[in-house]
């Protein structure tokens, strides 16, 4: 379908604010892994989370908006470009709304004033964002779980090349919540020491909170989108087909769509969630795509999983990473499932040029892949 | 046979909050509404939706009715679009009794599931048998019109080859926890929908052209300034009629200024069938296509920080 520009990413993450801490800490195999210290529900203290650093950010709205500033200023920086963007679109994947409702209700809780609860709606922080950049093109904010972001992402390529708007702006935000994570333990999903992602023990998510940034033209220097798919696996509103059949459907369709052979991918930024079932399904999607699967590996043993942030969070920590010249290990694996026929990587590869497939798979079965060439 | 870029609306339908099913049948509202739809699920899909939520429901009736009367299965790659100011009101308020103190702590586990806005477009896809595109999207008071100008692009870019385009929103009760996402006047009825459109860009069989979903850029001005900007975007065949249909953004003083400007143009209204919500423009299109007469028809909606969008389809000799 044609190519768009990443001409500039950022991203605030568990490491602090910025790609250098981030790709240090990536380059070192090191987690940004902590016990949880605050949360109104104790169950959940000490339970083990990527948030961002103690005292980065005030945790209210204003606190996300800033931390959402901080990555779309690298990223702005990094384009040689600055606000106001008057001739850009902006596409927010993820809302955050349980964690802005979550410290307005605690806050009412604690200093009654006679104001009203007021929760916002999905597309507040968008709203503000554009506001704040001067943005004038088309505003739209992508709702679908996990899978957000990403979808975010090929949404603002579609306008770029559709010539909607000369260029276009993406972000991802996630912050913790004790209605997430509250949520996620409901459901067992949780791995309270951390999450192993495609490991013989792997026990559920590890989650984790940021911001990141994309901004995209349609030509220029930098990595390039050259395709990616969206698409519902409707076996399970949950669960993915334990056969990886919609999975693969999803990466097929990418590949397509980029016009790119499955031979020419290079790597493959998996989900890799750590979920029992979901790094099984990937897994045989993988082999069934790719016969032998490329060299892959998964971002959230770093970073947690940022939910609906994870699509724009993890492509800019890969793209960080591929630019100081390394592929990272997959964090927390250390153990061969025999069951899945694949492995992720162990250890760091060099971040040759060529072609990366990047897997987001969420609830509802709302499935993106991308393909981005580097270099 | 296919025209490039022209794009058209094959089928339509609103669930209106107490449960009328065809326009028809809809009556002004008194009070807020507050309907359970578990047997008009299982009137509708001939099944009962087992641990869905009452926003799921809306979703999946409205969608089901719009594809039964397209008389023919859906494009196997049919992309789903869903707009949804609020998503899941119920089961996120619930959600927030459960978790924060002095609930539980504990998230009931469908609750939690349910809450996750694209859950609905789930349900809405696997009733319906396709596994495409699944887009969920919100933009405040223009949530719907943002996934109709999407589906429109993806449309004309061959991108998909049919799509289905829906507005849902739930209300609430106590009125209390809706007001804390959705401001109302005292006097609003607290309203509720889904509606939605079959889109391909095949003529044969099509009830209307849709021509464009724009978005006026914010400015400050008169209510007869704003009337201007509009009634410039509105170029028409000096004989066709034209409908302006009225958003429940649009303010009594801004209509009149419109009815000023264009003094032939014929007005329709909806909000009293259906109250107010963010995708109220869903329920207003569906609604008016059901009783549509030949003409060029213009949904006119705006948002609290004054931005304008306006909707065109046109019926007539397709």
């Amino acid at each position: 379908m044609g190519h768009v520009s990443i001409r500039g990413y950022g991203i605030v993450s568990a490491y602090g604010i910025g790609t250098a801490p981030l790709v240090a800490g990536l380059r070192a195999g090191r987690a940004a892994l902590a016990p949880l210290v605050e949360s109104p529900i104790p169950a959940l203290r000490g339970l083990n989370v990527s948030a961002l650093p103690t005292g980065l950010f005030a945790s209210d709205q204003h606190g996300a908006i800033a931390t959402v500033m901080a990555a779309v200023d690298e990223a702005l920086r990094r384009a040689g470009a600055s606000a106001p963007l008057d001739d850009c679109a902006l596409i927010c994947g993820g809302t955050n709304t349980f964690a802005f409702a979550e410290h307005d209700y605690l806050r009412l809780q604690r200093e009654p004033s006679g104001l009203r609860w007021h929760v916002h709606d999905a597309g507040f922080l968008t709203t503000q964002l554009a506001h704040a950049l001067g943005v004038r093109g088309p505003v739209l904010t992508i709702s679908t779980a996990c899978s957000s972001s990403a979808n975010a992402l090929l949404v603002a390529r579609d306008l770029v090349l559709r010539r909607r708007s000369p260029r276009a702006l993406v972000v991802g935000i996630e912050s913790l919540s004790a209605m997430t994570l509250s949520g996620f333990q409901s459901l067992m999903m949780l791995d309270p020491r951390g999450c192993r992602p495609f490991d013989a023990a792997r026990a559920g998510l590890q989650l984790g909170e940021g911001a990141a940034a994309l901004l995209l033209e349609p030509t220029g220097a930098g990595a390039r989108v050259l395709g990616g798919a969206n698409l519902c696996d409707i076996h399970h509103v949950t669960s993915a087909n334990p056969d990886g059949s919609g999975m693969a459907r999803c990466m097929r369709a990418a590949l397509a769509d980029a016009g790119v052979s499955k031979r020419d991918i290079t790597a493959i930024k998996s989900h890799g969630s750590a979920s029992r079932e979901n790094d099984a399904a990937e897994a045989a999607a993988m082999r069934t795509v790719f016969d032998t699967p490329p060299p892959f590996t998964s971002l959230k043993g770093y970073l947690g999983h940022t939910l609906g942030a994870c699509g724009v969070v993890e492509t800019a920590a890969l793209l960080a990473t591929l630019e100081a010249g390394f592929v990272p290990a997959t964090v927390g694996f250390s153990a061969v499932d025999p069951a899945l026929g694949c492995a992720p990587i162990a250890r760091s590869l060099p971040g040759d040029t060529g072609n990366y497939l990047l897997n987001f798979f969420g609830f509802g079965g709302n499935y993106a892949s991308l393909v981005i060439a580097h270099g | 046979m296919v025209e490039r870029g022209k794009i058209y609306i094959h089928a339509a339908a609103a669930l209106a909050p107490q449960g009328a099913t065809r326009a028809a049948e809809c009556r002004p509202l008194t009070s807020d509404p507050d309907t359970d739809l578990r047997a008009l699920t299982k009137h509708v899909l001939g099944q009962g939706l087992r641990q869905a939520s009452h926003f799921v429901e809306l979703a999946a009736i409205g969608a089901r009715l719009c594809l039964d009367r397209l008389g023919r299965a859906p494009a196997p790659d049919m992309a789903l679009y869903l707009g949804t100011g609020l998503g899941d009101v119920r089961k996120t308020a619930s959600m927030f009794r459960q978790v924060l103190p002095p609930g539980s702590g504990m998230a009931a586990p469908f609750d939690f599931i349910n809450a996750t806005a694209n859950i609905a477009a789930f349900y809405v896809a696997r009733l319906a048998g396709v596994s495409a595109r699944n887009l969920t999207l919100t933009q405040g008071a223009f949530s719907f019109e943002c996934a109709l100008r999407l589906a429109l692009d993806d449309l004309r870019a061959d991108a998909v080859p049919a799509a289905l385009v829906g507005g849902v929103d739930e209300n609430c009760f106590p009125r209390s926890v809706y007001l804390s996402r959705w401001l109302l006047r005292d006097d609003e009825i607290m309203g509720e929908g889904s509606a939605w459109l079959y889109l391909s860009a095949q003529p044969a069989g099509a009830v209307a052209e849709l021509l464009w979903v724009r978005q006026l850029a914010k400015g400050q001005q008169s209510p007869a300034q704003w009337a201007r900007t509009v009634s410039e975007a509105l170029v028409k065949p000096a004989d066709e009629t034209l409908t302006l249909v009225g958003g429940g953004g649009l303010a009594p003083q801004e209509q009149a200024a419109l009815a000023r400007q264009l003094p032939r143009a014929r007005w329709c209204t909806y909000m009293e069938f259906c109250g107010s919500f963010p995708t109220a423009a869903a329920f207003g299109v569906a609604n008016w296509l059901e009783q549509a007469s030949p003409g060029l028809w213009v949904h006119i909606n705006r948002d609290a920080d004054g931005a304008t969008m306006l909707i065109g389809w046109r019926i007539a000799g397709i």
